[in-house]
């Protein structure tokens, strides 16, 4: 019912600390931001993975007359017969869901077209370079390895490719921006939360005189602390807002770019960004509260 | 309205006590006088009745309530019921004359049109008509004191404490200050004030309660200051 004499007690407190409170919301903020910038990858990264895992394929390079490897010099190029026993034993696999053969002329021609931006690397390439292939999409992408092994030592097979080796690569660079960025930010958080505490000691000390008044008259504990933990909150609010801006930054310049690296479809939905932002905003709010409270037990006994 | 039952208060950082095996029964409505050098536990006997502090050892009633079973929460319940006087007024320095004494009302959530009406009565009761916009800075030590002691008393309190109420103040104001406080007292507010002024003290003719090293050696109705000081 004394809203007004709350909020003014508030702005007072703001005010008289402003440089105190910019340092808080700018490392709230910076803190909050990086959270999200986090939490927005892990789920980009995430869906991406699961786009390619129901994608992915494995390719069975065959021997042919230049192959460089022990395993093809040894016997000898693919022989029809490697071929067909192969393709047929690859169908009769519960693991394996469609197998493509791919000729020399069609790779070829495929590599023609994904490197269609690298003349050079085109024209130093011929045809018969790229060994024929079989593509084999599997039933269920976590059983690759079994695949892979069981025609890993057949005649006429060079190598075994798969997708996803190359994939969890970019994904670890990913999964490892996603860690830099959640530790950083925990340790801004904790940074943020001691000048929090601190901000809130400056306010009850320079408001010691009111508090002790209040604390005379009976005005109950709630009431005494509230003014300080909305301080509080408030500046872990404007953080949040100010870190929702770069949340959505983050979403709009480097996810997207992310995503035209890898062709991949995903897109981060709306609802994924909104919830992102506010758990980052919930975050914010939650610490900075939190904080003056416990600094509030120490400092400003009731 | 105060009952003290064999109270001993030592503080943690000393040896002796602060008041040791203090027996004091204050009714409802009386003036009393604590008197004593200092040092003498005056102010500790003040901060018990507050439950600013527990007693080591013995009980304290105030207003018919058994402190130590008082859970903390509701200390400021109990301290609603009692008013506060100290030396140095402690009055909001960037807040006028009216505002001091609303502040007390605001922060224990009283409606606004409550405040607007009791507090001018307050100031008028005090002798501060005419001056409720004027801030402290403009107003001399006494009626600084008057401002104090009408925001310990806006909210109707069942027990005025004063701790040296006239010590900044000098003898010729200071009876002014007394006439107010006995104004009060007579609306039936119990009136508990420490002080080492031995004029007030033999001109008001009240109860005297003495202390000396934290405890009564003297309890005395209708009493004077003493010879000793």
């Amino acid at each position: 019912m004394r809203a007004q004499f709350v909020l003014s007690e508030i702005w007072i407190g703001l005010r008289r600390n402003l440089t105190m409170t910019v340092a808080v919301i700018t490392t709230v903020a910076i803190s909050l931001a990086l959270f999200g910038a986090g939490m927005l990858i892990n789920q980009q990264v995430s869906a991406m993975r699961g786009y390619w895992d129901e994608r992915i394929s494995i390719t069975i390079y065959l021997c042919t007359e230049s192959s460089p490897s022990k395993h093809c010099i040894e016997n000898g190029p693919a022989t029809d017969e490697d071929r067909n026993s192969l393709q047929a034993d690859l169908k009769a696999m519960p693991e394996v869901a469609s197998v493509e053969y791919v000729d020399q002329a069609a790779a070829w021609e495929d590599f023609q077209n994904r490197f269609s931006n690298r003349q050079a690397l085109v024209e130093a390439t011929q045809e018969g370079d790229i060994p024929d292939n079989f593509r084999v999409q599997l039933a269920d992408p976590s059983k690759y390895e079994r695949v892979q092994q069981s025609v890993q030592d057949r005649p006429g097979v060079d190598m075994v490719s798969n997708d996803k080796d190359v994939l969890d690569r970019f994904f670890e660079l990913f999964d490892g921006l996603k860690w830099a960025a959640l530790i950083v930010a925990v340790v801004q958080l904790a940074a943020a939360a001691l000048l929090i505490g601190n901000t809130i000691r400056l306010s009850a000390y320079s408001r010691r005189r009111e508090t002790g008044i209040m604390r005379l008259v009976g005005a109950s504990n709630f009431y005494i602390q509230l003014p300080f933990l909305l301080e509080g909150a408030i500046c872990g609010l404007i953080g949040g807002v100010i870190a929702s801006g770069f949340i959505v930054a983050t979403r709009f310049f480097l996810l997207d770019k992310i995503q035209d690296w890898f062709y991949s479809g995903v897109e981060l939905s709306t609802g994924a960004l909104l919830s992102v932002i506010g758990m980052s905003v919930i975050l914010g709010v939650l610490l900075c509260t939190i904080a003056s409270f416990l600094t509030l037990r120490r400092y400003l006994r009731v | 309205m105060i009952q003290f039952e064999n109270v001993t208060k030592v503080y943690p950082t000393q040896k002796r006590p602060a008041l040791n095996g203090v027996s004091v029964d204050v009714d409802k409505g009386e003036f009393v006088f604590l008197v004593g050098p200092s040092g003498s536990g005056k102010s500790t006997f003040l901060r018990l009745i507050l439950k600013e502090e527990k007693p080591t050892k013995g009980r304290v009633h105030v207003a018919g309530k058994d402190l130590a079973r008082l859970s903390n929460w509701k200390v400021p319940h109990l301290r609603r019921r009692i008013g506060c006087v100290f030396q140095d007024f402690r009055l909001l320095p960037n807040k006028n004359v009216f505002e001091n004494v609303a502040f007390a009302l605001e922060v224990i959530g009283k409606p606004r049109r409550f405040i607007r009406k009791v507090v001018p009565e307050v100031v008028e009761l005090v002798g501060l008509e005419g001056k409720g916009d004027r801030m402290p800075d403009e107003l001399s030590g006494g009626e600084q004191q008057r401002v104090a002691i009408a925001r310990a008393f806006v909210n109707r309190p069942q027990i005025l404490l004063a701790d040296e109420p006239t010590g900044n103040i000098d003898p010729a104001t200071s009876i002014g200050i007394m006439k107010v406080l006995d104004r009060i007292n007579r609306t039936g507010t119990t009136v508990v004030m420490a002080t080492h002024d031995a004029a007030i003290v033999d001109s008001m003719r009240k109860r005297v309660i003495e202390l000396e090293d934290g405890e009564v050696i003297r309890d005395q109705s209708r009493g004077v200051y003493g010879q000793a000081y």
